[in-house]
């Protein structure tokens, strides 16, 4: 009896008809699930790691210091940095040279992890498709203009730094204020 | 002389609106396939060109006339070139003798002619079969032409799946002619008037049901539309036999497979579903005027056809690809003994209860 049923679904094409079906209903019940993507976009997660970005202080001076420990991070050899000291103060070191190649980089953070200045950061932008090559291969100054454009409001509050960290620069909140 | 010049108006008028009628169906149909897909698929296909896509053809059409046309180097030209008009031409000439409405004459300036068929002639499905059978030369002149392993491949393949389905299709409608006793499209649709009883898919004294199967799959594997696209087969062969092919010979060979996927939903429904005959006769809306059973004649007969081409794509949204033995042995194995067993059946019904 069980053989004759199933001979008989076979002849009938009884699977491909339950497929059949299943396709049919979602054509009468149609309901999209997917997003017009250049006229809606899906809100990004906060810790979506976008495009790279070089930040710079309130005052607009550029935070990295040029010390290569990005550089030493990166698994991909994405960045290249070339440091020199700031003209007239010998304590002080910049990077005179700054490049990404975004073509080579996986955006895992680890050179964001690595700075100790907070210098890097990762921007939401991922709308970078672009026809030539060559254009991913970024300098300081694009890479600072993305941190510009994607992070308008800094830290306001630089009176915060603690006179041991200042070397690095780094806004820690925790410490106690500055004397004098 | 004037008559003969007149006929040839005519006909030529008729070809042109037929042309005319496929090549719009066709480019539609492309649009009308993804949407389909799309919504079968919780996707919404073409959105961007004109209000939901509509326009989407032609701007398709626009991007392969203004595309590179690349010929491989080591290829032979002149049947790299003529490859894709040899698919492309049987599959429109098949549409000479489709009824595609009532078979009336109307005069016309002193003129008889029939409007709705090119040309009704005695071996009507004899001339399909045979010119459909050359649209395979071009797949496999196109595969073999190009001096390329992937488009030979997809060539030969084709060349497979076309002699285990040719066959099937030929098999399939011997038992329709021997209840029709005839080999014209249009007279096997004129017998099939009156109720839907009459069609020959339900038709006594033997109905077709088990021809029309076969012939409803033989067409989906002749026509190498998905599930048995396996001379594309683009996980498989990259694009099969067109893989060399860009520009306008590309479209060429899509409006082929597009041509002849309505001439197979015209035979379809000529042969077993009745033709332009409604599925009862009450439903030949001509409101009591007999210069408007025209239009319910090719109303149905869109219908007909229309519904096998959904089917088309309804079958695309569901089935995966066949492999490629599976194929042949289902071909072989299964459905030439069906046909056969039909023609055998038939025959002893046909001699048994002559209508």
């Amino acid at each position: 009896m069980r053989n004759l049923k199933t001979w008989f679904k076979t002849i009938i094409f009884y699977e491909i008809l339950v497929g059949m079906k299943a396709t049919l209903t979602h054509l009468l019940r149609y309901k999209p699930i997917t997003l017009q993507y250049p006229h809606e976009k899906r809100t990004l997660p906060d810790s979506y790691r976008g495009m790279l970005c070089l930040l710079r202080y309130d005052d607009g001076t550029e935070k990295c210091v040029g010390c290569d420990l990005c550089e030493a991070a990166c698994p991909s050899r994405v960045i290249k940095v070339v440091s020199a000291e700031v003209p007239g103060e010998p304590t002080k070191r910049y990077a005179k040279r700054y490049t990404m190649d975004m073509t080579r980089c996986l955006f895992c953070g680890l050179c964001v992890d690595a700075c100790p200045v907070d210098a890097l950061g990762m921007t939401r932008e991922f709308e970078w498709a672009v026809y030539d090559k060559r254009q991913l291969l970024l300098n300081k100054e694009q890479l600072l203009a993305i941190g510009d454009r994607s992070f308008p409001v800094r830290e306001k509050k630089l009176e915060l730094q603690h006179p041991n960290v200042a070397f690095f620069n780094v806004a820690f909140k925790h410490m106690p204020a500055k004397e004098g | 002389m004037a008559e003969v010049g007149l006929k040839l108006a005519f006909s030529l008028a008729q070809i042109a609106v037929v042309m005319g009628v496929v090549m719009l169906t066709v480019m539609f149909l492309t649009l009308a396939e993804r949407k389909v897909l799309g919504w079968m698929q919780d996707r919404m296909g073409p959105m961007e060109v004109g209000p939901y896509g509509v326009l989407q053809p032609i701007a398709d059409g626009l991007k392969l006339f203004f595309k590179e046309d690349i010929i491989p180097a080591g290829a032979n030209k002149f049947l790299f070139s003529l490859a894709p008009i040899l698919a492309l031409v049987p599959a429109l000439i098949g549409f000479a003798v489709v009824p595609f409405g009532p078979n009336e004459t109307v005069e016309l300036f002193g003129v008889q002619f029939k409007p709705f068929v090119i040309s009704d002639i005695n071996i009507g499905i004899l001339y399909i079969l045979a010119f459909t059978s050359i649209g395979a030369y071009g797949v496999i002149l196109g595969g073999w032409a190009s001096n390329s392993k992937y488009s030979l491949l997809g060539g030969l393949r084709s060349a497979a799946q076309v002699i285990s389905y040719e066959l099937n299709v030929g098999l399939a409608i011997v038992g329709v002619l021997l209840l029709a006793g005839s080999l014209s499209l249009v007279k096997i649709a004129e017998a099939q008037s009156g109720w839907f009883w009459n069609w020959y898919i339900f038709a006594p004294p033997f109905p077709q049901i088990f021809a029309f199967v076969v012939y409803v799959i033989s067409a989906v594997a002749e026509t190498n539309r998905v599930p048995f696209d396996l001379p594309e087969a683009e996980s498989e062969l990259v694009a099969g036999f067109f893989t060399e092919y860009s520009g306008m010979r590309f479209a060429f060979y899509f409006l082929a497979e597009y041509a002849n996927m309505i001439l197979v939903s015209c035979i379809a429904a000529a042969l077993f579903l009745g033709g332009w005959n409604a599925p009862a006769p009450f439903l030949q809306f001509h409101g009591g005027l007999a210069h408007l059973a025209w239009l319910s004649g090719t109303f149905w007969f869109a219908v007909k056809v229309y519904f096998f081409l959904f089917l088309f794509f309804w079958l695309r949204a569901t089935l995966p690809r066949l492999r490629y033995d599976q194929l042949m042995r289902f071909g072989w194995k299964v459905m030439l003994p069906i046909a056969l067993g039909n023609i055998l059946i038939t025959s002893i019904a046909a001699y048994l209860f002559p209508r």
